[in-house]
């Protein structure tokens, strides 16, 4: 409770003191100021969702922004809609050209991705300046503020519009981005592969952030335009853009708060700037902060060294420059470049993430309770199941070149079985499962379950057909708690449309996760975890993670890729009777495991596979025995050469 | 006659395209070391052609500008790696593509203010007579842009493939741990290629200076379409982006003269976003396996 | 020639060895055994610098090598086979072989003839490698891949060589003939660290062997005195 009302309370005092200024204020210079704060809130906002959310470096955003400001301009001056209906032309025009740049962009990762967002905002400077009967080119494109509801706005009502605008998109934001629909986010930034495999869809929520994010800078573009009511290409290019960045970065990524005071240092620089005093005085600062902090990391051994004096000598050049130089505005780039240099490389966290950390530990906040877990029956509900086929392979074949990785397998998976797979390295286990799974399509065969087709070459559609599974090298969520990771991938809990989790009306349907996670955790013996983010977890316990969060899919058939790979003695004992606890709701499973003992004990009915194709089928006591797999995998006594035990 | 105007554009756009290839392949070689690239490469084409001008000012003479303008561009190279590239690699974050950004930030300002932030000529020695092959007039400085990108491109890759420091420069980008155990320094290769890709921004430089003129814009709109070769090309294949490069260049040069000068850049850009939703990897790329 | 002391080791906060000690000396075979995820393969990666330790001592000819860089140990004379072979797939086989002399061969010129009777001699032992020569590494088969991967090693004329699960994902007859030419290194008096999933065949070359369980060492000794032990011999031996 204590944390709910210190949050609420920071924000609503900012919000309410923001409302309050020009009340007291009547300096148009500071209110326009101030307007341009909340207007690069909302910008900076949007763009926190990819670079932030998605952790993608975006360099388009200036061009969303640019395009919501002419969008805007443009409904005003030459259809003559209204204030609202523009503002909604602008946001409309940037989630859409946002979901078109990023249905090709995001296809790609780090450099490629950036190098596409920047062509994206050369492209559209191109068009702005060059669809001169459009836009009015260089000449820039001038407007009026149109009224609202009849009335005229004086800057003080406009300024007004946009802190709300700010606190509603605020909220939204808050609500979305602490729902499902965040953690999928972040969940993508820390594994594609297991977001898809975990029914998530990884590429359109990709899209769909890039798109929102990209609104937002639509709507901040429409602000823009009402407020200085004449735009010019000139503006919307790569250097605001760097500027952006520096907000972003510099304020903190993840963070409504790091985007508004990110906002804020954007805002101010350029008045720091011209005023030598304020400047020597803060780059002084930033001069000593950078000296005790990167002294502190290199006492403590917390930082290296490049880490903790790059920082000092940046803002040292700052201090001597600002001395010698006659005119700081003309070295305005190479100030912002010295500042965020110092911040990216000594705060990579930002002001608020570090003000974050120190600010909890200040309170004593206690993060919030955790609910009792649900029932297993509610979350794993019982199934009753019937020894029928349940997953057909036929002929299933997946080359590399000219590696036959998997060369004709044919397997019958039966509904609550478990079927062990089991080979030499190299014998085609992993990639028969990761066709399976939809991570590579076959080169051919067939693939039925029940009975009807399974979807190929799409972890995705397979884990949307009831298919689960864990990785043999951990894909987990690392930045997200062991709690999240399961939530992330829970199925059957959140119905409610968008709109509603927007709203912050979805609640329920997030307690109800919650306590269903942990039910999943609890079976996994995790429960205790539940708050300890992934990578922090044990190897052991990640594995288990691993498990729980497939078993979050409600699967029909779960697929464990190795599960034991790794574990110490005690900790495979603990796997044994947590597959047996799965087994007994009936869920099928597939097997692939290296520790023979574990095989035996838990598998019906095992496959042998050498060399991509089927050696040997039977219960485990048969195949032991049988001489090819004692040949070819398990190995015996030979004449003096390789044979033991497969470690 | 119109067949001749074709011609002659597509020409000179090519050999412009050669400058836009070769800037392009200073990404690859340290794309090829380190997965990195240098986001303010085209600052530092620009800072080289402005300390090769100096250079000239000064009274150096042409043949001895050329190496010390390379060595600066490659010293620039090594400062990037240093103080932008080294420890996001260390960390395995892409830090890197924010602070090269801010490094040409920074470079970029400082070339502003130390030398003007007005376009100045580059002089050449070289005549001002163009040379006509098939009634296409080609000048002699495109000549030169042709022959340097080709000589230096080519001295590269004979490194690559003949000298021993060259093959662990490809065993780093084929497999940094083994290189590593090979007693290869992967921290050194990485250097080496980020002054490598520095010298041959500095070429880039100091080639189409006496064609653009001097100044600290100069390099903004060919950085972007270097970029652009870069991606369509793929980040692997060199010879890719010399075909590409040309590509762009001459559809460049064709886009201005028939929808009009300020859409030049349209080409580069629209092909760029067709060719990633074709192929992300590149034209020229390779498509790894998603393995997990 | 190599002395290992109290090693700790791990990835992010997990640690995989929590104090290992082992000795290997000059010109004997010694096998590390272990069941999957014992830390095997660890402990090669954190003494030849690829993983860096975070406790103890890693002593190679008398030197602490602990913390360095995994190429300055590679100069050092410490040559490491990894697991999974690792040969650089772009290159051709002889590439790969010069490479594994990168140490002491000169960097631009005449490389090739400075190295011309190390790569004779890898040529002699893996005659498929010199018909390979000119292909590249990449095309090459598992076992092929193998040989190249330990020829790469030997090019260095190491004081020690580390061989990591060299017959991982072979077919059986790949795996004898990898245990032929493992006889024959030792036959030349070559100090090697051997890890294999194979015990039995490991312990039949090895002058000593050491046994890990849960990232230290459980059991140590001759390949005769392991035999006599019955608790190795049912997990390990079975």
């Amino acid at each position: 409770m204590k944390r709910l009302l210190l949050i609420h309370g920071a924000e609503l005092a900012v919000f309410a003191l923001l409302a309050a200024v020009p009340l007291a204020v009547a300096n148009p210079y500071a209110l326009g100021l101030l307007t341009l704060l909340a207007i690069y809130g909302i910008l900076l906002i949007g763009l926190d969702v990819t670079v932030g959310y998605l952790g993608q470096i975006n360099l388009g955003h200036v061009a969303f922004l640019g395009l919501g400001a002419y969008a805007a301009g443009i409904c005003l001056t030459r259809f003559g809609l209204g204030l609202f209906p523009a503002l909604g032309v602008a946001t409309g025009v940037g989630i859409l050209l946002g979901g078109l740049l990023a249905l090709p962009a995001l296809r790609l990762e780090g450099p490629q991705f950036a190098l596409a967002t920047l062509s994206f905002t050369a492209l559209s400077f191109t068009f702005l300046n060059e669809m001169e009967s459009l836009t009015g080119g260089a000449q820039g494109l001038s407007l009026t503020r149109p009224p609202l509801f009849g009335h005229d706005l004086t800057p003080r009502a406009f300024f007004w519009l946009c802190t709300v605008l700010l606190a509603f998109v605020w909220l939204t934001m808050r609500n979305l981005l602490h729902s499902q629909w965040g953690r999928a986010f972040e969940a993508l930034r820390d594994s594609a592969i297991a977001t898809d495999a975990m029914g998530i869809g990884a590429y359109r929520h990709k899209v769909a952030a890039f798109a929102l994010g990209s609104g937002l800078g639509g709507l901040a573009g429409g602000l823009y335009a009402f407020n200085f009511q004449y735009l010019q290409p000139q503006s919307f290019v790569y250097d605001l853009m760097v500027i952006l960045l520096l907000g972003v970065v510099l304020g903190g990524r993840k963070s409504l708060w790091g985007a508004f005071v990110g906002a804020s240092i954007v805002v101010l620089l350029p008045n720091l700037l011209s005023n030598r005093h304020v400047f020597l005085a803060v780059s002084g600062l930033g001069f000593l902060l950078a000296l005790g902090s990167g002294a502190r990391g290199l006492v403590r051994k917390t930082t290296r060294p490049f880490q903790a004096l790059a920082p000092v000598v940046a803002m040292g050049l700052l201090v001597v420059g600002g001395l010698l130089v006659k005119n700081t505005e003309d070295w305005r780039k190479a100030i912002f470049a010295l500042m965020l240099f110092s911040v990216v490389v000594g705060l990579p966290e930002g002001l608020m993430g570090f003000a974050a950390r120190a600010l909890t530990r200040l309170f004593r906040v206690a993060p919030s309770p955790l609910p009792a877990p649900s029932p297993l029956d509610d979350v794993l509900p019982l199934r009753v199941a019937d020894g029928s086929a349940f997953l057909e392979l036929e002929d299933l074949k997946r080359h590399f070149g000219g590696v036959k990785a998997v060369d004709g397998l044919s397997m019958t998976v039966r509904s609550g079985q478990i079927h062990g797979l089991i080979g030499p390295n190299g014998s085609g286990k992993s990639t028969a499962v990761n066709v399976i799974s939809g991570l590579y399509p076959p080169t051919s065969g067939r693939m039925r379950l029940r009975g009807r087709p399974l979807g190929t070459g799409s972890l995705y559609r397979a884990a949307q057909s009831g298919l689960a599974r864990t990785f043999q090298n951990l894909q987990l969520f690392g930045e997200l708690t062991a709690l999240e990771n399961v939530m992330v991938a829970l199925k059957g809990v959140y119905r409610s449309p968008i709109p509603l989790v927007l709203l912050g009306l979805a609640k329920g349907e997030e307690r109800r996760a919650r306590a269903d996670g942990l039910a999943l955790l609890d079976l996994l013996g995790l429960k205790d975890q539940a708050r300890t983010r992934a990578k922090d977890l044990t190897y052991g316990d990640q594995r288990f993670l691993e498990i729980a969060r497939a078993l979050a899919r409600k699967p029909d058939l779960l697929i464990l890729d190795e599960p034991a790979a790794g574990l110490a003695h005690p900790d495979v004992q603990r796997l044994i009777q947590t597959i047996r606890r799965i087994h007994q709701r009936g869920i099928a499973m597939i097997l692939i495991e290296h520790h023979m003992d574990v095989v035996s004990e838990l598998c019906t009915l095992v496959t042998v596979l050498d060399g991509g194709r089927v050696i040997a089928e039977g219960s485990p006591d048969e195949v032991k025995r049988h001489p090819k797999v004692v040949e070819a995998y398990l190995g015996q006594a030979g004449p003096g050469d390789a044979a033991s035990e497969p470690a | 006659m119109n067949a001749l105007i074709i011609g002659q554009l597509a020409v000179s756009g090519a050999l412009m395209g050669l400058v836009y290839a070769l800037i392009a392949y200073g990404f690859q070689l340290t794309y090829a070391t380190s997965k990195s690239i240098n986001f303010g490469q085209g600052e530092l084409v620009m800072v080289s052609a402005f300390f090769s001008l100096t250079l000239l000012d000064l009274g150096v003479p042409y043949a001895l500008m050329v190496p010390g303008g390379l060595i600066f561009g490659a010293l620039l190279g090594l400062l990037v790696e240093r103080t932008g590239v080294r420890l996001a690699l260390e960390e395995k974050s892409e830090g890197w593509v924010l602070l090269t950004i801010i490094l040409g930030l920074f470079f970029f300002s400082a070339a502003e203010n130390i030398w003007g932030r007005d376009d100045r000529p580059f002089p050449t020695p070289l005549s001002q007579n163009p040379v006509q092959v098939f009634g296409i007039d080609i000048t002699r400085m495109e000549i030169s842009v042709a022959v340097g990108v080709f000589a230096i491109m080519g001295l590269i890759e004979l490194f690559k493939r003949r000298t021993l420091l060259g093959k662990a420069f490809e065993a780093v980008s084929a497999d940094r741990d083994a290189a590593e155990l090979m007693g290869i320094s992967a921290t050194r290769t990485v250097m080496l290629s980020y002054g490598l890709s520095g010298a041959v921004a500095a070429l880039a430089g100091i080639l189409v200076s006496p064609i653009t003129t001097v100044g600290p814009t100069m390099a903004s709109a060919m950085i972007l379409k270097a970029f652009s070769v870069a991606v369509v090309a793929g980040l692997d294949s060199g010879f890719g982006v010399v075909l590409i490069g040309m590509i762009l260049g001459a559809l460049e040069g064709l886009a201005s003269f028939y929808i009009g000068s300020g859409w030049r850049e349209a080409p580069g850009l629209v092909l760029l976003i067709l060719a990633l939703a074709v192929r992300p990897t590149g034209v020229f790329g390779k498509a790894g396996i998603r393995k997990v | 020639m190599l002395l290992v002391e109290d090693l700790h080791a791990g990835y992010g906060t997990s640690e995989v060895l929590t104090g290992l000690s082992l000795e290997v000396r000059a010109g004997t075979v010694v096998a590390l055994i272990g069941a999957n995820g014992a830390g095997k393969t660890t402990t090669m990666r954190a003494v030849s610098g690829a993983l860096r330790p975070s406790r103890g001592r890693v002593v190679l000819d008398g030197r602490d090598v602990q913390g360095l860089d995994a190429s300055r140990i590679a100069r050092l004379g410490l040559a490491h086979a990894p697991e999974g072979r690792k040969v650089f797939g772009p290159l051709t086989v002889e590439d790969n072989l010069l490479l594994g002399a990168y140490a002491r061969l000169p960097r631009f010129f005449g490389f090739r003839r400075r190295a011309k009777s190390d790569l004779d001699r890898i040529y002699e032992l893996f005659p498929r490698l010199r018909e390979r020569a000119r292909q590249t590494a990449g095309t090459l088969s598992g076992g092929e891949q193998q040989m190249l991967a330990i020829g790469r090693a030997l090019m260095a004329n190491p004081k020690v060589m580390l061989l990591d699960e060299p017959s991982m994902g072979l077919a059986p007859v790949i795996v004898q003939e990898v245990f032929r030419t493992i006889r024959q290194l030792k036959e030349a008096g070559i100090t090697l660290l051997l890890v294999e999933q194979f015990a039995r065949s490991a312990l039949e070359v090895a002058d000593y062997a050491y046994v890990m369980e849960r990232g230290r060492i459980a059991v140590h000794g001759t390949p005769a005195e392991l035999h006599r032990d019955e608790r190795v011999l049912s997990a390990y031996l079975g």
